[in-house]
C-alpha cells in the first residue's frame, strides 16, 4: 500500500500535463467531465434537482446491471434494496437525530445524522440481500426473475403493513435533513446544491467501485457466469456462490441509491420499494445497453429526461407510458445493444464516411452517405412490414379457424 | 503404476434405462485411455458422472488428490474440477462474448482460487496475464488472443476448449470428442498437440473419440462402451480385434 501512497502525487501530477498539454487526451476529457459536473451544480434550481435524480437513478440501474448485464441474472425485485437504503436513512434520522444532537451539539449533528444513516441503510440492505440473494440465485432465467418478483412485493406489502409502527405505511417516513454549522461553514445539508455536490461525490465514488469490480477477476468470472454457467462450473468456480456475492455487492450499490433518494425527495416511502421501480432500473439498462459499463448511466439519462420533456405537454403527460412503450419497442427492434450501442455503431459509421472522403473525396463521401442511409431506411421499412405481414396472416389464420 | 481416477461399480439409470452399468475402471497416471463405443452406449453418462453433473445412481468415483486418493463422489461440478479433474467439451463450450484471453483468464482466476478478488484488475494482473500467454502459446492461439471467441472458427474454439481444460492444470483430462467436426489438417494438430501435452506435463488423458485412427494413434488403452457396461478393456491391438467389439460396432451381420 505504501508505494501506492506516495505516488499518489505523482499521478495526479501526470494527470495533470496529460490533461493540459498532451491535446485531447482521455485526462482532458476527464478533467472537462470534471468541470462540468460541478458547475451544473450552479444552474437552475431545478435542473439541478433533475440531475440529482438522474445521477441516483443512474447508480441504481449500474448496480442492478452487475446483475444482469454481467452475469446474467435479471432481478425484478431490487426496488426492495433501493427502499431499504431510503428507509433505513428516514428512520435512523427521525429516531435518532435528538439523541445525536444532544451528545454532539445540533451544528454537526444533522451532517453525523445523515452519515450515520447512510450506514444504517446499507448495513439493513445487506441484512436483507443476504438470505433474499441465498434463496434467489437457487432459480435461473424467468424463475429468478419470478422468486425476486415475489420478494420485492413481500417487502413492498411489508412497509405498507406499518410493522410496529416503523415504516408509517403509505405515508413513508419524512427525510428532514437540517441545518449544519461545522467550523466557520454554515449550510442547509437538504439545499439543492449542497445535496447535488453530496450526490455527486458518492455516486462518482460508487460508480468509480464498481468499474473496478467489473474489472476485476471477480468481474471476469461474472461475465463467464453470463456466458456459460457449465463451463465456468466446470472450471473450478461455484457458481452458486458467486452468483450470491455479486447478488450482495449489487444490492450494497443500489442500497447506496436509495440512501440518496430519501434525502433528495425528503422521504422514504412505499413507492420506493414498488415492482415499477424496480422496473426503471430495467427499462433504463434496457434503453442504454446492458452490454456496456456505461449503459446504464445513458439508459437513466433518456429516461428522466424523455419523461421530464413529456410532462412539460399535459397532452403527452396524461399517456407518458405509451410514449415509453413505443420507445422500448423500437429499441429492442432496433437497437438491441441500446443506445450506447447505437452510438457504437454511428462512431463505426463515421469512421467509415471518413475513410471514403480520405480516399475518394467529397462527392464519393456523400453518395456513400446516401447511399447508406437509404440501405438502412430500407432495411427498417423490411423489418417493420415483415412484422406486420406476419401479425395480419396470424390474424386472418385465426378468423378463418373461426369460421369453420 | 499409480492409479489416479478410479470408478467402483458405478452406475446410472434413467427410469428404467440404464445408461450406465456398473462400471469399474482403475486408470493408471500418464496413460491416454480411449473410450470409445456406439451411440448410446453410455460414454456422455459416463462422462457427467465422473465430473459431478450427473448424480450416480450407485457405485463411487475416487480421485487422486495431493498423492492418495479422495471420494468425489457426491462432489458437485465445481469441486471435481478443483480437485484435478478437467474436461472438454464435445460441442465447444467457450465464453463466446469474451476474447480468448478472457476466456483463459477465468480458467487461471479459478484455479488460483481468486474469484472473489475485487481489487486487483484482471487486464493488468502480470502475473495472470504472463501463465495465459503460456497457454496461448502452447495452444496456438498467442495471435488470437483479443479476439471474442464468437468470431472464431470451429477449430480454434476447439483450441480455446483445451487451453481452458489446460489452465487448471488437471492431474485427469477428458476430452469428449476433441477432432468432432474437425477437417484432417485440424485433425492431426489436434492429434499431435495431445501427444505433446502427454509428454510435457503428467497429466492422464481419458478421450471419447469417434475417428478410429485418432483412436489408434493416441490409445494406450482402450475401452469399449456398450449398453453401458464395460465390453473390453485393454491393449488397442487387443481390442481393436476383438470379436465382440466388431460385432457391437457393426451389428450382428457383419459377423
Amino acid at each position: 500500500m505504501s508505494t501506492q501512497d506516495n505516488s499518489i502525487g505523482a499521478r495526479i501530477g501526470t494527470f495533470g500535463r496529460e490533461a493540459v498539454q498532451n491535446g485531447w487526451t482521455r485526462e482532458r476529457f476527464t478533467l472537462l467531465g470534471l468541470v462540468g459536473l460541478v458547475l451544473i451544480g450552479l444552474g437552475p434550481s431545478f435542473q439541478v434537482y433533475l440531475f440529482t435524480e438522474f445521477m441516483i437513478i443512474a447508480l441504481f440501474a449500474l448496480a442492478f446491471n452487475l446483475l444482469y448485464g454481467y452475469t446474467g441474472l435479471l432481478s425484478f425485485g431490487h426496488a426492495l434494496f433501493f427502499a431499504g437504503g431510503s428507509y433505513g436513512l428516514a428512520i435512523v434520522i427521525r429516531d435518532l437525530q435528538p439523541t445525536i444532537a444532544d451528545a454532539l451539539g445540533s451544528g454537526v449533528a444533522p451532517l453525523v445524522t445523515f452519515v450515520i444513516g447512510g450506514l444504517v441503510g446499507v448495513l439493513l440492505v445487506v441484512l436483507i440481500a443476504i438470505p433474499v440473494g441465498w434463496l434467489s440465485v437457487r432459480l435461473e432465467e424467468i424463475y429468478f426473475a419470478l422468486i425476486t418478483l415475489a420478494f420485492g412485493m413481500l417487502g413492498y406489502s411489508l412497509i405498507v403493513q406499518n410493522p410496529a409502527g416503523l415504516t408509517n405505511g403509505t405515508d413513508g417516513v419524512l427525510v428532514l435533513l437540517g441545518f449544519v454549522e461545522l467550523g466557520g461553514l454554515e449550510f442547509r445539508l437538504g439545499d439543492r446544491r449542497v445535496y447535488y455536490y453530496l450526490t455527486l461525490t458518492i455516486v462518482l465514488a460508487s460508480t468509480y467501485a464498481l468499474w473496478r469490480i467489473v474489472n476485476s477477476p471477480f468481474g471476469t468470472i461474472c461475465k463467464s457466469i453470463r456466458e456459460s454457467p457449465d463451463r465456468a462450473a466446470a472450471l473450478g468456480v461455484d457458481v452458486r456462490y458467486h452468483r450470491w456475492m455479486t447478488f450482495i455487492l449489487s444490492a450494497v450499490f443500489v442500497g447506496v441509491a436509495g440512501v440518496l433518494i430519501a434525502g433528495l425527495a425528503s422521504v422514504a416511502s412505499p413507492y420506493h420499494s414498488h415492482w415499477t421501480q424496480s422496473a426503471i432500473a430495467v427499462v433504463a439498462t434496457v434503453i442504454g445497453g446492458a452490454t456496456f459499463f456505461a449503459g446504464p448511466i445513458v439508459g437513466a439519462f433518456i429516461y428522466l429526461y424523455v419523461r421530464w420533456g413529456i410532462s412539460r405537454y399535459p397532452a403527452l403527460e396524461a399517456h407518458w407510458e405509451f410514449f415509453f412503450g413505443v420507445m422500448l419497442i423500437l429499441v429492442v427492434l432496433y437497437f438491441k445493444q441500446g443506445a450506447v450501442g447505437g452510438l457504437v455503431m454511428l462512431h463505426a459509421w463515421l469512421l467509415e464516411v471518413q475513410t471514403v472522403y480520405e480516399r475518394d473525396g467529397a462527392g464519393a463521401a456523400a453518395s456513400f452517405v446516401g447511399d447508406s442511409i437509404t440501405t438502412k431506411l430500407r432495411n427498417a421499412r423490411d423489418v417493420i412490414v415483415a412484422r406486420l405481414r406476419s401479425v395480419w396472416n396470424r390474424l386472418r389464420s385465426i378468423g378463418q379457424r373461426g369460421a369453420t | 503404476m499409480t492409479t489416479v481416477l478410479k470408478t467402483e461399480n458405478l452406475r446410472r439409470q434413467f427410469g428404467d434405462l440404464v445408461a450406465v452399468n456398473d462400471v469399474s475402471l482403475e486408470l493408471e497416471e500418464d496413460e491416454i485411455t480411449s473410450i470409445i463405443g456406439p451411440n448410446g452406449a453410455g460414454k456422455t453418462t459416463f462422462y457427467n458422472l465422473l465430473t459431478g453433473v450427473l448424480e450416480p445412481t450407485s457405485g463411487e468415483i475416487w480421485l487422486q488428490k495431493d498423492g492418495e486418493l479422495a471420494d468425489i463422489t457426491d462432489a458437485p461440478p465445481h469441486e471435481v474440477a478443483q480437485s484435478g479433474l478437467s474436461r472438454s467439451y464435445q460441442i465447444s463450450n467457450v465464453f463466446e462474448r469474451l476474447t480468448v484471453r478472457e476466456n483463459v483468464q477465468v480458467a487461471r482466476i479459478a484455479h488460483e482460487g481468486r474469484t472473489l478478488d475485487i481489487r486487483s484488475r484482471a487486464a493488468n494482473d502480470e502475473q495472470l496475464n504472463a501463465d495465459v500467454d503460456e497457454l496461448l502459446e502452447l495452444t496456438n492461439l498467442a495471435d488470437m488472443a483479443e479476439v471474442t471467441c464468437d468470431e472464431l472458427s470451429h477449430g480454434e474454439k476447439r483450441n480455446v476448449e483445451i487451453a481452458l481444460a489446460l489452465a487448471i492444470e488437471p492431474t485427469v483430462f477428458l476430452l469428449d470428442e476433441p477432432t468432432a467436426g474437425m477437417n484432417p489438417t485440424e485433425t492431426k494438430e489436434i492429434v499431435s498437440l495431445i501427444h505433446e501435452l502427454n509428454e510435457d506435463i503428467d497429466a492422464t488423458f481419458v478421450v471419447t473419440e469417434h475417428d478410429m485412427d485418432v483412436v489408434t494413434d493416441i490409445s494406450d488403452r482402450i475401452v469399449v462402451l456398450a449398453d453401458g457396461a464395460v465390453l473390453a478393456d485393454g491393449d488397442p491391438q487387443a481390442v481393436l480385434s476383438d470379436e465382440r467389439v466388431t460385432e457391437a460396432y457393426l451389428g450382428s451381420e457383419a459377423v
